[in-house]
């Protein structure tokens, strides 16, 4: 009976030891930080890349949990995408340290920071935390400005030569078409926001400036009265007059925001709340970076209509 | 789009340069200036200026990441001559870098109050060196650790939510936990259904103060602890750990004393509202064997558990249970029950106020309300999960 027990152990462990250590299939294995990145590397990898997203698209980039599942992925990772600019600070650090991986280290050849070569908005002249929930390095949500999308691919392009050189043409043919539909799309985008330029409007938190810079809005003011700080009372009540004062229809949230103050803020206006995706996989319509656009266009101009 | 913008600027560029260009020359020049407008224009440069280049990216810097924390208190015991007190319990200095590629360094230096006295001493608590590229997903850290025994053990006091640590962490170790200098080496497990599973081995010899159950020993006798972490995602919003923790090591009779442990943690977080709402179950027990002499044995165990539940982005309300003995005295229990009522303005700031009615077969029971206030300044400090 034991010798029984001791060879179906065996067997388990056999198999399982197969399984764990089955040869590596030659995809690259990328692991983002935010599914927008995930998207974008699957853009210029095709199926020569695994990519996988810490955050989901429904979730607030800047408290992401560093559960300990998400360091096995990064183990076995062949390149570490991060927004950067501190957005991840609170979670992607004990997470790379914990993953025993040298080649998403920073400085490593995994390691890409999408942020490089970006023209950043709001960088501060001074850092203190005064001023609520600050990005030193200027504000980091930048991804929401679909041009900037090139450059974040040109980086990740970059990271999987880096890792891959064997597939550059591929990752290249892949870069420039991208590139050549992000152009093409964003000329659309724009277009259909164009009647709508210059349009005031009330944000939950500061995440939009590169949106709001490329579709020709103008936020006028946020819920929070620092970035960070939940909206209170005196806060709400400021753009209420706001709103009133300046006609302004529209306050536009994030996902990951509870609606209370935003309801609020529209019952005693008039206003209506429009939640915005700000990452890929925000619902389930949203499934690349360019569908990203797509519904966050179309939800802006339903409201503003 | 950009090259409208691109171009818009450029245009604005060569205004300004132009009106300065103007302002230079002499009124009667007309036909020079026209020249030098030209050159101006010429000598603009091909690739449009980047916008909103308002400042430089970062001040580059190689000095470590640097932080303080404060923790000050007010209480009042029901027993005691000093019933009311406000101090400053504690004041922490964290630096930590990168050493180069293949590392990184912790140092934490912490001030902190001797009640009867009033002095602040100070101490070296943690400093360690923490490779990075080890292979076989090893990782080993050398130094002055707070070793891996259990969920609390490891944390610093102001990470944990409740004002005290656990009776069986200062029942059995010290107020803060135990310290150990040493090795800790960590290996992630590879495991045919693929969940996160981290075995941990240190060994080394604790700090200069003994605790309860272990001392810094004379011999060649070290301190041993093994802990087996396994987590597991139930699903998107809650995880489920399980871990099994080990020790043995010389103790101030001058035998040994072993020791076992098990801890087992519900969390549950919405991943769309994880700022808002969460809710943590965590339990903990500890079962001790401390030889006294050679024909005696003392066998003692410990276990607390506790809830936490976040009402709101800023409140938090949780409940503790204690049940300890003491390692050296089978005769000696104290149970406890806590309630606590926490607020977080910020992540750098957080106030508690927690309740507590201690019950002891050995002394008069009491009750303690304590206000803790933490405040932190510099790097945001991560969290571990």
């Amino acid at each position: 009976m034991l010798d029984k027990t001791m060879r179906l152990v065996t067997g388990v462990t056999l198999i399982g030891a197969l399984l764990t250590f089955s040869p590596a299939r030659a995809q690259v294995k990328v692991v983002t930080s935010l599914p927008d990145l995930a998207s974008i590397a699957t853009l210029i990898g095709g199926d020569q890349v695994d990519a996988f997203s810490i955050a989901t698209g429904y979730q607030n980039p800047h408290f992401v949990d560093p559960k300990p599942s998400y360091i096995l992925k990064l183990a076995r990772a062949d390149v570490f995408v991060t927004v950067g600019l501190d957005l991840e600070i609170g979670w992607t650090p004990p997470l790379l340290n914990s993953s025993r991986n040298a080649k998403i280290q920073k400085g490593g050849d995994g390691y890409c920071d999408a942020s490089i070569g970006i023209h950043l908005l709001q960088v501060p002249v001074s850092a203190s935390r005064e001023q609520g929930d600050i990005h030193i390095y200027g504000n980091p949500h930048y991804w929401l400005d679909p041009l900037n999308g090139k450059i974040v691919a040109q980086n990740i392009f970059n990271a999987l030569v880096r890792v891959d050189p064997d597939h550059r043409s591929l990752f290249e043919a892949n870069l420039k078409k991208f590139n050549e539909t992000i152009d093409a799309r964003t000329k659309v985008w724009v277009e259909r926001m164009r009647p709508y330029a210059g349009t005031k409007v009330i944000a939950y938190h500061n995440e939009w400036p590169y949106f709001e810079q490329r579709f020709g809005l103008e936020i006028v003011d946020f819920l929070e009265p620092k970035p960070g700080i939940p909206p209170t009372p005196s806060q709400l009540l400021k753009v209420i007059n706001e709103m009133k004062r300046e006609h302004i229809k529209v306050i536009i949230a994030a996902p990951y925001f509870t609606t209370e103050s935003a309801d609020l803020v529209a019952r005693n206006t008039g206003g209506k709340v429009v939640i915005l995706a700000t990452s890929v996989g925000a619902n389930e319509s949203i499934k690349t970076y360019y569908d990203l656009f797509d519904y966050d266009i179309s939800q802006i101009i339903k409201a503003l209509q | 789009m950009n090259l409208i913008r691109y171009a818009s600027l450029g245009a604005l560029a060569v205004g300004l340069s132009t009106g300065i260009g103007w302002a230079q020359v002499d009124s009667s020049a007309v036909a020079d200036s026209l020249l030098l407008k030209q050159l101006q224009q010429a000598m603009q440069p091909k690739t449009p200026p980047p916008q909103q280049q308002a400042a430089p990216r970062s001040t580059l810097s190689t000095n470590p990441d640097v932080s303080a924390i404060g923790d000050f208190r007010s209480s009042y015991t029901s027993l005691g001559e000093r019933k009311l007190d406000l101090y400053l319990n504690e004041l922490e200095l964290q630096v930590t870098s990168v050493v180069d590629p293949y590392a990184r360094a912790n140092f934490i230096y912490t001030f902190g109050k001797d009640l009867t006295t009033g002095a602040f001493e100070s101490d070296l608590e943690i400093a360690t060196l923490t490779s990075l590229t080890l292979p076989y997903q090893l990782q080993l850290t050398v130094g002055k650790f707070k070793p891996t025994i259990g969920k609390v053990n490891i944390l610093h006091p102001h990470v944990f939510p409740f004002t005290d640590f656990p009776k069986i962490i200062s029942n059995y170790f010290d107020d803060e936990g135990m310290y150990m200098e040493g090795a800790s080496l960590s290996w992630l497990v590879p495991n045919p259904f693929d969940f996160y599973q981290e075995l941990t081995l240190e060994t080394g010899r604790i700090g200069a103060e003994p605790n309860a159950s272990f001392v810094r020993g004379t011999t060649s006798q070290l301190t041993y602890s093994g802990h087996l972490k396994n987590f597991f995602d139930l699903t998107d919003n809650a995880t489920l750990e399980f871990g099994l923790s080990g020790l043995n090591g010389p103790n101030r009779f001058g035998f040994s004393t072993s020791m076992a442990g098990a801890d087992l943690t519900y969390k549950w977080k919405p991943v769309r509202y994880n700022v808002f709402q969460s809710f943590t179950w965590q339990s903990e027990i500890l079962y001790s064997d401390l030889r006294l002499n050679p024909a005696d044995v003392a066998r003692t165990y410990g276990w607390y558990s506790l809830m936490e539940y976040q009402v709101a982005q800023r409140w938090f309300i949780g409940a503790r249970y204690d049940h300890s003995g003491f390692p050296d005295d089978t005769a000696r229990k104290e149970q406890a029950g806590s309630l606590l009522l926490r607020l977080q303005p910020t992540e750098f700031q957080i106030l508690a106020l927690e309740y507590q009615y201690t019950d002891r077969n050995f002394d008069r029971n009491t009750s303690q309300v304590t206000l803790r206030i933490i405040f932190g300044i510099g790097t945001h400090a991560a969290h571990q999960y």
